[in-house]
């Protein structure tokens, strides 16, 4: 406990500490996020499309981790099933995994506008 | 074992050109105005046709065509590969059913199986990594299903599944259906094409980065991922003609 409480101590102190410090001027008749900084429209589309399969990664590694843990045990229990239990398995995981593939999708159509 | 070397040498040093994105294909589509992925699908229907012609011509040439031949020959591999298709369906569908729909399940399976294979050889482009290719066969799979559907259960007894099992909450489950059909093939096309695209761009990402022996492992795993998709896409083909001419045997339920 005092371990965890150090360690996000110490990660809000860089975060804080790493920011950037530059003059958030109001947006100008709305054409780029912050005016006076280095960031453009063209950094979020870049975030929104590294962003958008990252949480796709994840997600999809969790579902399929617990996909295959279960059917691994279940052929540990009885490996005379292992044929019956390896289909089903295979369909679990192709099916997660096409929605990791379309966030993968989204990721490239979002690519050209960077 | 100095010819494998040299093969092998010569598979890896063309890894490295097709990373420059350099086809062999290319040259022929940009000098007839076609696309690529047009061009390569031809080719497999051509593949396919000349070898279900070998094995027509072998099978009427042997005496008894029920006897397999000894070891490996050509017949054995097709057959070998009509029978994991056939027991496939047989699992999924049950025993009647499978005959019926056995031809187009086998020929999806194969067309994707080779389509994606295709992009392992340096120097070709799967055509399933193109939308265009993917979406086609979604569509056609969302037809045929729905044709069957209706020609077993007739228009009406086709509509009555998307009600759901009960009456009263019809008017809840009849849009969630629709729109679960609608999204199928659309779906289907871009599992297998977005496996296709991603696979193929890390295989020459990866080729054009590392030394030359290195590229195998993403061959190997180029090997699983196509036969996986060209599986998980004949895999649900089945599921959806099969929940689409579903009989509900009423007579069941006094069996109890």
């Amino acid at each position: 406990m005092l371990k965890l409480m150090t360690a996000l101590v110490t990660f809000v102190i860089a975060a804080i500490a790493f920011a950037d410090e530059t003059g958030t001027v109001a947006a100008t008749a709305g054409n780029v996020i912050h005016s006076a900084s280095n960031y453009t429209d063209k950094t979020m589309f870049a975030m929104a499309a590294a962003g958008a399969i990252t949480f796709a990664a994840i997600g999809g590694a969790i579902a399929q981790g617990k996909a295959a843990s279960v059917a691994l045990e279940g052929i540990a229990r009885n490996p005379a099933a292992s044929d019956k239990l390896f289909t089903p398995m295979i369909i679990a995981l192709a099916l997660i995994e096409s929605l990791v593939i379309y966030a993968f999708v989204i990721a490239f159509l979002i690519k050209p506008t960077v | 074992m100095f010819k494998a070397l040299f093969a092998l040498l010569s598979v890896l040093f063309s890894l490295s050109a097709s990373a420059s994105g350099f086809t062999f294909l290319s040259k022929v589509s940009n000098a007839i105005h076609t696309e690529e992925h047009v061009l390569t699908f031809t080719l497999i229907a051509g593949l396919l046709i000349v070898v279900g012609m070998i094995y027509r011509s072998q099978l009427a040439s042997v005496g008894n065509a029920i006897i397999p031949d000894k070891g490996v020959s050509f017949r054995n591999i097709v057959e070998a590969f009509g029978e994991f298709i056939y027991n496939l369906c047989r699992s999924t569908m049950g025993e009647k059913e499978a005959k019926k729909y056995f031809g187009c399940i086998a020929t999806l399976f194969t067309f994707i199986f080779i389509s994606n294979l295709i992009g392992l050889i340096p120097g070709f482009l799967p055509p399933t990594d193109n939308i265009n290719t993917t979406l086609a066969l979604g569509v056609f799979v969302f037809i045929y299903y729905n044709f069957h559907g209706i020609k077993e259960q007739g228009l009406v007894g086709h509509i009555k599944h998307f009600m759901g099992p009960v009456w009263y909450l019809a008017f809840l489950i009849f849009p969630i259906e629709l729109i679960s059909h609608a999204v199928r093939p659309v779906s289907l096309a871009l599992r297998l094409r977005g496996n296709m695209f991603g696979d193929h761009l890390v295989l020459s990402i990866f080729s054009g980065m590392l030394p030359y022996v290195v590229p195998i492992a993403f061959l190997v795993l180029g090997l699983f991922v196509c036969f996986i998709q060209a599986f998980v896409f004949s895999l649900l083909t089945m599921v959806y003609i099969s929940l689409a001419t579903a009989h509900h045997d009423h007579d069941e339920h006094e069996a109890h």
